[in-house]
């Protein structure tokens, strides 16, 4: 025995000998090559002539090759991302079209960021990458670690028809700086132009004959009502009663009370300089809203555990499952999603047939709007890093994934096999397992230009939509639909450059917002005064107040 | 340890003591445990504290008959041998030369080696350092960077302080060499030691997964904690969905239960294996003779 | 006169190829984890001069730019920052009471355990109490909010039930430090009596014997014979817990911590998560890393240099 573990140990020290001798160990020099070598080529100059070099009928006549970011939800039952039945689609059609080889890189969806700092840092970042967050692009911009797409977009507007036509100039545009004329990256399209939506309990409501509110003062009727009538709706278990329902991020789950409250006579300039933060923060009027939660809170008709549970976890949901919850504020398909296990299915099944969840528009700001105050219809941001040393091509595979044709049919996939025609010619989807199975709705994660599905004609895009959900009549959809998005409002996009004050403080402003507003609704009546507005010095000071002052002087500027 | 047999208060104060100890350290698993065994439903009704609410197998039915699991943990097993076996290895060569005053330059080796349990330059330059050695991907990847652990080196170290010097000074005498010394002498007496940080090695490698988050893309080297990662990894899906506009269907809660128990149960049985080499000194008094 | 120095210089020469020879193995094992050593922590270690420099992704890091303030300009961003002052403040504050509650828990645990009579029972005790080590704080922190949230949790409902008011174990500030403290206590009591009991099976039997015939009582042996016998371990853990005095553990305040705690849940490991690593700001995470570094390295020390005047063996 003893024999054999010394051999054992010897023959491992012998192969750790070998296997950590290799290549060199200066770690400093590789990158640095890399970053010299593709300084010349991102200048410009080779791509800004690539029509004359290679290109014949749309196609190059030499192959290139280029790489591509593909999320890796590591979910179960879901297909290796790089090299499954959409990824071959897009092969095939790209070496076809184009004469591009595309090969796909698979970046962990939940460590995103730092995989593509660690690929940007070694080089090997992919050619095309996508991002939710421009400011980290800015960043990288910063440290010279980004392509600068806009001389190759000019020089090739011709081969870009598809991509025109579905980002449009504005969102192409969207992040060019006014002053260097940079785009670091240009933007998706967000099609599907719901958010939030408010839901009620439809049979709480018919219990206790109350009709759909209409007013704030008819919804505050109506938390009330259910809560001094819980033995009625909940029997035994009165005492889970939760009228009213709300997490942490009390921004998003408040938005459309929250937006109400912001006057109509919010100038555009009021809307640039206060309006970054995407949860309102800063807007007139927000803290009335907050002060109204603040005294639903103590007078029983708020979730009272709501700030203990962080992101992700399930305790709410499995509330508004077991039937306790009243009504909350949430995406605005949120308890139809997941099929079986979709918060309304799940109702049904443990709290009788009749239990199910409305969509209805109770907050009116003002002038009698439903306003919800959106940016534009963006998305995600696509960039190219400084290793991309072909530009045209990525462009390339950006239209090309931006075609009718070819994002269809990523959306919705084979007929028979992930979707099938009604009569009206919708299409509901159907899932599926085994390679053809999506991993991402829509498999979005390969359509990226694009959030949402697009069928080409509106109305039969929304009917699809609304067939899409399991269990759930494609009315009650479409009624959620039309509730999130009557009222939406436009905002225009301004870009005066970069915002130094900015770089980096997303996450840490976020997260004093997010404390801010809790501890703000969990305070006592007489002390939310006190609480709110310490905390709204703590986020002014800690770098909220800089963003103000810079965007001001940035409009001041201009205009 | 050789008591008299007369059982006093004491004994059973400590008994009670012990077993309140048991109860408050065995209940959070028996939930993981009763929560795996519970219908899905059960768990949305918060019903299951200790005991399996509709009870069912349908959890590990399904992530047992998945092949993905199953590698991963054959997988992850066999990494963890070959890992403990290469720390052993390397920590008996470290520690062992350190412990003679004679040896020139020892203090010096000491904070040489010390000095790296508090410095660390972070995630990047770690990456960087791994892609030139082009280790990337590949499963030494997940034993050689982490194969020397200081704070075990120290312990085993001050267990051979421990060892009487006189037993190497006449072993020395007789001509015996310092690599004779160490086989004949330190190892055999060194068994509590050797079962505890082969213990404290298993268990970190089984249990480790952000090296594997960061070096390692391939799915077939994938350690069984991080695919429980991606599945618990709720944290993230929220900030997600509100950024995507939709949620991915997360894992049922009596599958996230079972695939706990999956990737903890084998590991926690290694332990009652390794029991025997802490029995008492017997050994070393022997030696005295 | 150069006779004399030549002399003494060859007789130096002499000892040396002496000592050389006796000791040459040792160094032969030394060269293995030597050279790990140093590819693996030194090499890295290069890059910690970001910290003093402005990071870039695409350069290496002697071509990085040097910061502000001769280098210093992501230290002073970091003390400026009040959140971070918090943050060292809370880490200490948490670390301080983890090492008085938390670092005998073991060895009294461990003494318990060796004075258990019952062999089987012994085992049985030794087995299960190391189980909480292997849950994640994630596992963990969804079973605490189960059983102490203020309205839902088990306990509270239980409390509330005996006609008390419920007790805020996780949503007020004074009681969730207390709680933190527990429950990473209960996570690695067990697991860290495993070092204990392995340091008190080295200890002679006979000098139990020699005190029953003595006729010492049961705690009079544990106080003579078994803590000193395992006093030098006590030592050395202790030593090395003092150099972590401003490491910060991440999983346990991030996933127990929740917003209404935040100004003691926030330590530094969470801090630099938020503002370093989610907000790519990569200087300043090496900074508060470098500080981290010497502090540790400072306290180390001086553990070292007092252990050392008690007479025990230092680290090093």
């Amino acid at each position: 025995m003893k024999k054999i573990v010394s051999m054992l140990m010897l023959l491992v020290m012998v192969t750790m000998l070998f296997a950590g001798c290799n290549g060199s160990d200066d770690s400093s020099s590789s990158s640095k090559d890399n970053a010299e070598s593709n300084e010349s080529t991102s200048g410009g100059d080779e791509s800004t002539n690539g029509n004359s070099e290679e290109m014949v009928d749309g196609k190059f006549v030499e192959t290139r090759k280029i790489t591509v970011e593909v999320f890796d939800r590591g979910n179960d039952g879901g297909s290796t991302p790089e090299d499954n039945f959409y990824a071959e689609f897009i092969k095939e059609g790209m070496l076809r079209d184009h004469n591009i080889e595309v090969e796909f890189i698979p970046v962990p969806r939940w460590t995103e960021v730092e995989q593509i700092n660690n690929l940007l840092a070694a080089g090997d970042a992919p050619d095309i990458c996508v991002t939710y967050d421009y400011p980290t692009i800015q960043t990288y911009a910063n440290m010279g670690g980004v392509t600068d797409m806009a001389p190759h977009i000019e020089a090739n507007k011709e081969l870009l028809p598809d991509l025109f036509d579905l980002l449009t100039e504005q969102n192409i545009y969207y992040n060019q700086d006014p002053n260097e004329g940079t785009i670091w990256a240009i933007e998706a399209r967000l099609v599907n132009l719901a958010r939030i939506n408010t839901f009620i309990r439809k049979d709480w409501l018919e219990t206790l004959n109350i009709k759909e509110p209409t007013t704030e003062e008819e919804f505050e009727a109506a938390l009330i009502a259910f809560r001094d009538n819980a033995n009625l709706l909940l029997g035994g278990e009165a005492d889970r009663m939760i009228p009213f329902s709300i997490s942490f991020d009390v921004g998003w789950r408040a938005d459309h009370l929250l937006q109400s409250k912001i006057p109509s006579s919010t100038t555009e300039k009021e809307h640039y300089t206060l309006g970054f933060d995407d949860r309102h923060l800063l807007m007139p009027g927000i803290k009335d809203g907050i002060e109204l939660l603040n005294s639903w809170y103590n007078d029983g008709l708020i979730w009272k555990d709501f700030p203990l549970y962080g992101s992700g976890d399930t305790t709410e949901d499995n509330l508004m499952k077991a039937g306790y919850v009243g009504a909350f504020m949430h995406n605005w398909d949120y308890p139809y999603r997941n099929g079986d296990d979709s918060i309304n299915n799940s109702l049904k099944r443990l709290a009788g047939d009749e239990a199910g969840y409305v969509a209805i528009s109770p907050f009116k700001n003002d002038s009698g709007i439903y306003a919800k105050y959106r940016t534009a219809p963006v998305d995600r941001k696509v960039f190219f890093p400084i290793t991309n040393d072909e530009p045209v091509a990525s462009l390339l595979y950006l239209n090309w994934i931006s075609q009718l044709e070819n994002r269809m049919f990523l959306q919705i996939g084979e007929e028979g096999v992930t979707h099938e025609v009604v009569e009206n010619g919708a299409i509901r989807t159907i899932a599926t397992t085994g390679d053809k199975i999506m991993n991402s709705p829509s498999n979005i994660d390969y359509t990226i230009t694009i959030n949402g599905l697009d069928l080409g004609d509106k109305a039969l895009t929304i009917q699809s939509m609304a067939l899409g959900y399991v269990g759930v009549d494609s009315s009650v959809i479409q009624q959620a639909y039309e509730k999130s998005t009557d009222g939406n409002v436009f905002l225009e996009n301004h870009n005066f450059g970069e915002i130094t004050a900015e770089t980096g403080m997303g996450p840490a402003l976020s997260e004093k917002r997010d404390t801010l507003l809790t501890q703000s609704i969990v305070a006592s009546p007489d002390k939310f005064d006190q609480v709110f507005d310490n905390g709204m010095k703590d986020y002014l000071n800690s770098g909220g107040q800089a963003i103000i002052d810079e965007r001001t002087k940035a409009w001041d500027t201009t205009y | 340890m050789i008591r008299s047999h007369k059982t006093k208060i004491g004994d059973w104060i400590i008994v009670a003591i012990c077993l309140i100890i048991i109860l408050v350290c065995l209940l959070p698993l028996l939930t993981v445990f009763a929560r795996s065994l519970s219908s899905a439903d059960a768990l949305i009704k918060n019903k299951v504290l200790l005991w399996p609410v509709e009870f069912n197998l349908d959890a590990y039915k399904t992530v047992l008959g998945d092949s993905k699991y199953v590698w991963a943990l054959l997988w992850t097993a066999i990494l963890t041998v070959i890992a403990t076996l290469t720390s052993m290895f390397m920590t008996t060569i470290c520690a062992y030369p350190l412990i003679f005053d004679s040896l020139k330059g020892r203090k010096f080796l000491n904070a040489f080696i010390i000095l790296t349990m508090y410095f660390n330059a972070g995630t990047i330059p770690n990456y960087l350092l791994l892609k030139d050695l082009d280790m990337l991907n590949k499963p030494m990847v997940l034993v050689i960077p982490g194969a020397l652990s200081v704070f075990n080196m120290i312990i085993m170290r001050s267990f051979f302080y421990g060892i009487p010097v006189s037993l190497r000074e006449s072993a020395q005498i007789d001509g015996a060499g310092f690599i004779q010394i160490l086989l004949k002498i330190y190892m055999p007496l060194s068994k509590p030691v050797f079962a505890t940080l082969a213990l404290f090695y298993a268990v970190g490698r089984w249990n480790g997964f952000s090296d594997a988050l960061m070096y390692m893309n391939n799915r077939r080297y994938y350690p069984i904690q991080l695919l429980l990662y991606n599945i618990l990894n709720n944290i993230m899906q929220v900030e997600v969905a509100s950024q995507e506009g939709f949620t991915m269907p997360g894992m049922s809660e009596t599958l996230k239960a079972a695939t706990v128990m999956i990737a903890t149960i084998p590991i926690l049985i290694v332990y009652p294996f390794l029991q025997k080499y802490f029995i008492s000194g017997v050994t070393l008094g022997a030696i005295k003779e | 006169m150069e006779h004399k120095k030549s002399a003494a210089f060859s007789k130096k020469m002499r000892s040396m190829k002496n000592y050389m020879k006796r000791h040459w193995t040792l160094y032969l094992l030394l060269m293995l984890p030597i050279t790990y050593f140093i590819i693996f922590k030194y090499i890295p270690m290069a890059y910690i001069q970001i910290a003093f420099k402005e990071f870039s992704i695409v350069q290496s890091v002697w071509e990085m730019e040097w910061a502000d303030n001769n280098g210093f300009e992501y230290f002073l961003k970091a003390f400026s920052n009040r959140d971070f002052l918090y943050a060292l403040r809370n880490t200490l504050m948490l670390n301080l009471l983890d090492l008085i509650v938390g670092f005998p828990a073991p060895i009294i645990l461990a003494i318990l355990l060796n004075e258990l009579a019952f062999k089987k029972f012994k085992r049985i005790t030794q087995t299960i109490v190391y189980m909480p080590h292997f849950l994640s704080w994630i596992i963990i922190s969804g079973l605490a909010l189960q059983l102490f949230a203020p309205t839902n949790g088990f306990v509270n409902i239980f409390i509330q039930k005996l006609g008390f008011e419920s007790i805020p174990f996780l949503n007020s500030s004074f009681h969730w430090v207390w709680t933190y403290v527990f429950l990473g206590i209960w996570q690695s009591v067990g697991w860290n009596t495993i070092i204990y009991l392995a340091a008190i099976t080295g200890i002679n039997p006979e000098q139990y014997e020699a005190a029953s015939v003595d006729g010492a009582s049961r705690l009079r042996k544990i106080w003579h014979i078994t803590l000193p016998g395992i006093k030098s371990t006590i030592i050395i853990l202790l030593i090395l817990s003092l150099g972590r005095i401003l490491g910060s553990e991440f999983d346990r305040p991030y996933a127990l911590g929740n917003m209404l705690v935040s100004d003691v849940s926030n330590v530094i490991a969470t801090f630099v998560y938020t503002n370093g690593i989610r907000g790519l700001q990569f200087s300043l995470t090496t900074a508060v890393g470098l500080f981290q570094s010497v502090i540790g390295v400072i306290f180390i020390f001086g553990a070292n240099s007092l252990a050392r005047r008690f007479g025990e063996r230092g680290i090093w």
